[in-house]
């Protein structure tokens, strides 16, 4: 049904109705109009107009990015793209789709119990065998390993729509579906950008589908669990999925894991918790099967478990989806799966595929061969290499082409090329056609499979693209599903209560939150030092040989000796100012201190608020940005440090005060410490004697203010209730006094705290042995302190060294052994 | 046909010394042999020295007994010792029998056979990757219309006459088309070269490792350790699975002993691991000693 051609007001939709690369089907016209469900957003773009349009698409370009949306490996990471337009399917689109995806959902879980136990269906030949063992992801070392109950627990299906406007499923990526949380982040941020279009509308939510798929892990742990522990095994924040996974883990609520947090002992797997080990009962994969276990598949995999596959055979620890689903990503199993659909569950397929022929066969290779301009080939594994376009070879690859098809028949697949619906897309040339493709999830609860309502959208990056790929630059589209669409209510899932238990961590995530405590303090006062450097040098730059002048240069060996970098031959001091700041190249930089914060941070995603994001994405604009013409270093160093005190309010607004908390601001205890020390060695030191010149107490007052100390100085000055003189204050306050939040003894003694919170008396127990011997010192005379910074430097030196040997220790290196080639005969 | 049977103790001790200590490692081994057709296994057994925190067994995709093991005691020093006694009666192949079927006809009773063992043992694998030369290579020996004995004998005849046995040539890491060009090399990859060259013909083959029993030369003693693992390949055809020896030029007998099969040697190691360590540097010995035993 749609809506009749007058209600096209718009020249928007007028001018898509009739743009050329628009495909037979497309999700928002038909020949006569608006589709019935597209209503609401014809009439949505109807009213924002262009303008509107394009405004909306940049909302949700900078809400990406603040969030921290991304795709891609670390090295060549891309913001997540997004169109603003969200893609609505209407109710009976959906239904028909979801009982498509169930029924396959259950057919797959059967054929990858088949193939891993008895392969009745090889030995009948309803499915090929070559097309199975040749497959690269058949795990001959799972064989078996699979225990009995449903064994598929998550399902990733992509999906289009042909030239008939039925959904046809392209392929089955399930070894570890990715893009839910993706999908999440779509609709979060779409429908801040365009949020009246969503009240209007009744839409199915996917907060209930992570509800289920937490309750349905948790219910997957082995029998005798009875809090089962769950945990996401990430390859790490390089991965290209990495944002993804942080998401996820975030909605489910299991932390991530990395493989040096896990241990594989007496055929169980372990969390390297602190000094315990705790057992682990589901794992959530991300790692691939090819590298999950280094001991099965060979290889010197850094991102896999030696022994999980050995566990899964023991039945100790489940893994979602188990080793060796990869298989099941198989255009030759497409080919074949009416008959399996018949021979395993006695029921006509559903969800039909594109016409696929496997080239095993000597009449289908025939078939494919005489096609091969017209037909996708595709590889029997995907990890052999993607999809190839028949039509878009030219003479010599096609011979190529064909020449490898006969050499290995059973390797290649030919399948009719699909004409994918298009859907409109906002351009600042109006709305252009793309072609869509559907990521279905699934997951596995005792009651059934359940689906995300609408999956994750994506549309070609430009009119002419044919095939969808987040690699190649594909736009995501939030999915609208009605709510009353939902042939079985997700959200009713009960939530299996979860008990929190505080646990320790594991020393990767330990020594990451360190990391971040230290730089993002090693950022803030930085950038502090430096911004008093520059206001000195803008009041005091001019007069050499004043006092003020000895201040400033007293401050910038505090900025070179701190941050160590040189000053240049030649360089202003403003110059060199504004090179420490804004040089992301220059170590002990601010810029460089806060893009290794922003990395360390993406390592431990699962454990920050999702507003330090928005902060990074700030912190990095400003930086990158450079001072603008109309203003200053000042300014600019202002921003930074408004960023970076909403980035620790946040952290210390956000974190349970557990040992998470603990280890993050001991990072931050010991670097302002250790700044502080230096601080007072690079700047005061060259002053000698007790004789208190006019140039030494300018240089006092300006390290009182980049130990953001000046104000109590003066009032107790002015109270009598300190020193008259900075000179005077500055070392008491900065170093002795406990009652001030920014001298080097508060620092020690909450990092005492921090480590008993931590669980380590011992070295708690250090600190504060340091703590007395500062206490006993504060009445020394000031030509001792030369000695006594030096002796405190090294203390605490040697602090981080204590702290990371025992709490952030790795595991050994890992190598392979095997007996080489001749000492067989 | 049945021979008289001949029995065997087989010993196989794997060390690994490592100059650091070991915090963990996990291991498998393919180290006990199995029942086959023409053997038997009266006893068998693995030890590990330290006492490692889990050793089993599970039957693998192919049949065999694929033992895991775990250690995570600290240790410089990891031995693993197989010791089994084994009874071998193998026939001498029907070689008449094979001569009425060309190596054609074989091939097309072949296809009809468990397609399993068809597209498993018939299509490279990992370590048998069949290209132009080794098709070329086999086309020399394995012609359609030859008579399968005969033409099993040439190929072994073939590898022995065309390639010289070398230690230290080849590793894991040669393949097929780079052993041809070699022309020397040891029995895994001989095993693997006649295992390319059936599978390219249409003949599928399976890897073979084990032990076989060697006699010291005249006049001398046995030296013990002086053993070595030893691997073959065995071909599928109308009357059964059909073992050669290419290394050593002749059909496995009752001085054979199978321990696992396989695609090629990726499926059949003896004994592989992951190692956790700073060690820098590690030594390896094994040590095999096939000794016969009276038949009682």
């Amino acid at each position: 049904m749609s809506a009749s051609a007058a209600e096209l007001s718009s020249p928007l939709i007028e001018a898509y109705r009739t743009h050329p690369a628009r495909a037979a089907h497309d999700e928002l016209l038909t020949t006569e109009g608006v589709r019935e469900h597209g209503v609401m957003l014809a009439s949505a773009i109807d009213s924002l107009g262009l303008a509107g349009l394009l405004a909306a698409r940049a909302e949700v370009g900078n809400q990406a990015a603040a969030d921290g949306a991304s795709f891609g490996e670390a090295a060549d990471r891309q913001p997540w793209l997004i169109d603003p337009l969200p893609l609505p399917l209407s109710a009976a689109d959906w239904s028909v789709l979801a009982s498509g995806l169930e029924q396959r959902a259950r057919l797959l879980d059967a054929v990858l119990a088949d193939l891993y136990s008895t392969r009745t269906l090889l030995r009948r030949r309803v499915l090929p065998a070559a097309a199975v063992l040749a497959h690269r992801g058949f795990a001959r070392a799972a064989d078996g390993s699979l225990g009995s109950g449903r064994q598929l627990l998550l399902t990733g299906t992509d999906l289009g729509r042909g030239a008939s406007g039925e959904w046809v499923a392209l392929s089955d990526p399930t070894q570890c579906p990715a893009g839910a949380g993706l999908a999440m982040a779509t609709r979060r941020i779409v429908t801040k950008a365009i949020a009246g279009l969503h009240r209007g509308s009744d839409l199915a939510r996917l907060r209930g589908f992570f509800l289920t798929t937490t309750g349905a892990l948790l219910d997957a742990a082995p029998s005798q669990a009875e809090t089962p522990r769950v945990v996401l095994l990430s390859p790490g924040a390089g991965s290209p999925s990495a944002f993804d996974q942080g998401l996820l883990a975030t909605l489910l609520g299991f932390p991530l894991a990395e493989a040096d947090d896990l241990v594989v002992s007496a055929g169980r797997v372990l969390l390297r918790a602190g000094d315990a080990l705790e057992p682990i009962d589901v794992i959530l994969r991300r790692v691939g099967d090819a590298v999950a276990d280094p001991l099965e598949s060979r290889g010197d995999s850094e991102v896999g478990v030696p022994g999980l596959v050995e566990a899964v055979r023991r039945g100790t620890v489940k893994v979602a989806n188990p080793v060796g689903t990869a298989v099941l990503d198989n255009p030759a199993l497409i080919a074949a799966l009416p008959g399996v659909c018949q021979a395993l569950l006695g029921e006509e397929l559903l969800l039909a595929s594109p016409l696929t022929w496997w080239c095993g066969e000597p009449t289908q290779a025939d078939h494919v061969l005489a096609k091969l301009t017209e037909l996708v080939i595709k590889p029997l594994s995907p990890s052999a290499g993607g999809p190839i376009y028949g039509w878009l070879l030219d003479a010599t690859q096609r011979a190529e082409l064909a020449a490898a098809i006969k050499a290995e028949p059973w390797a290649w697949c030919g399948q009719e090329a699909v004409e994918l619906s298009t859907a409109p897309v906002v351009t600042p040339s109006g709305l252009e056609p793309r072609r869509l493709v559907l990521r279905a999830f699934g997951v596995a609860t005792p009651d059934g499979y359940r689906f995300l309502p609408g999956g994750l959208g994506r549309v070609a990056p430009s009119t002419t693209e044919l095939s969808v790929s987040s690699t190649n630059g594909a736009l995501a589209k939030d999915v609208w599903v009605p709510a009353t669409a939902q042939t079985v209510a997700s959200d009713t899932a009960r939530p299996r209560l979860q008990l929190a238990r505080e646990t320790a961590l594991p020393p990767r995530v330990a020594h990451t939150l360190m990391n971040l405590g230290r730089l993002g303090e090693r950022a803030e006062s930085t950038a502090r030092l430096v911004k008093v450097a520059d206001d000195f040098t803008e009041d005091f730059g001019a007069h050499p040989g004043s006092a003020g002048a000895a201040a400033v240069s007293a401050l910038l060996r505090g900025v070179a000796g701190i941050t160590g970098t040189e000053r240049k031959l030649n360089e202003s001091n403003l110059a060199y100012l504004t090179r420490v700041t804004l040089d992301a190249e220059e170590p002990g930089g601010v810029h460089h201190s806060v893009r290794r914060l922003i990395v360390e941070a993406q390592e431990v995603r699962d454990l920050l608020s999702v507003d330090c994001w928005s902060v990074f994405n700030r912190l990095e604009q400003t930086l990158t940005g450079g001072v603008p013409q109309s203003s200053t270093l000042q300014q600019l160093l202002a921003d930074v440090l408004e960023s970076l005190l909403a980035f620790s309010g946040i952290m210390a607004q956000s974190m349970v005060r557990d040992s998470s908390w603990a280890f993050l601001d001991a990072g931050g205890r010991l670097e302002r410490a250790a700044h502080t020390v230096k601080l007072l060695r690079f700047t005061l030191l060259a002053q000698n004697g007790d004789r208190i010149e006019p140039s030494a107490e300018l240089a006092a007052e300006a390290v009182l203010r980049a130990g953001e100390s000046i104000i109590t100085h003066r009032r107790r000055a002015a109270a009598g209730t300190g020193p008259a003189t900075g000179t005077e204050s500055v070392r008491q306050l900065l170093v002795h006094d406990h009652a001030n939040p920014r001298s080097v003894a508060f620092q020690l003694g909450e990092l005492a705290n921090d480590l008993r919170m931590a669980g380590d008396d011992r070295i708690a127990a250090q600190v504060e042995a340091i703590i007395a011997e500062l206490d006993a010192n504060a009445g020394a005379p000031a030509h001792r302190s030369a000695e006594q910074l030096a002796s405190l430097a090294t203390a605490l030196a040697a602090l981080g060294e204590r702290i990371a040997a025992r709490h952030f220790t790795r595991q050994a290196r890992r190598r392979t052994a095997e007996p080489a080639w001749a000492v067989a005969r | 046909m049945t021979v008289p049977p001949r029995r065997y103790r087989v010993r196989h001790v794997t060390s690994y010394t490592y100059d650091e200590e070991l915090e963990a490692c996990y291991n498998r081994g393919l180290l006990r042999p199995r029942d086959t057709e023409h053997q038997l296994v009266l006893s068998s057994q693995v030890q590990v020295s330290p006492q490692p925190e889990l050793l089993t067994e599970h039957q693998d995709y192919f049949g065999n007994h694929s033992v895991y093991l775990e250690l995570r005691t600290p240790t410089t020093q990891l031995v693993v010792a197989a010791e089994s006694v084994v009874e071998v009666s193998w026939p001498p192949p029907d070689l008449d029998g094979l001569n009425r079927w060309t190596v054609a006809e074989a091939v097309a009773f072949g296809a009809a056979t468990d397609p399993l063992d068809l597209a498993d043992f018939g299509l490279p694998s990992p370590m048998v990757c069949i290209d132009a030369t080794v098709g070329e290579y086999a086309a020399t020996v394995l012609r359609p219309d030859a008579r399968l004995g005969e033409a099993l004998v040439a190929l072994n005849a073939a590898i022995g006459a065309d390639f010289s046995y070398a230690k230290g040539v080849t590793s894991v890491r040669t393949t097929l088309a780079e052993l041809l060009e070699l022309r020397q090399g040891v029995c895994q990859d001989f095993a693997q070269l006649a295992i390319g060259c059936l599978r390219a013909v249409g003949l599928p083959a399976r890897y073979v490792s084990g032990y076989l029993e060697t006699t010291p030369p005249p006049g001398r003693e046995k030296l013990r350790g002086a053993d070595a693992t030893h691997a073959w390949v065995s071909v599928l055809t109308p009357l059964g699975w059909v073992d050669l020896d290419p290394t050593n030029g002749q059909f496995v007998d009752s001085a054979y002993i199978v321990t696992a099969w396989g695609r090629d040697f990726s499926d059949v190691s003896p004994l592989r691991g992951v190692v956790f360590t700073e060690a820098a540097n590690s030594s390896l010995s094994v040590e095999v000693d096939v000794e016969p035993i009276p038949v009682p």
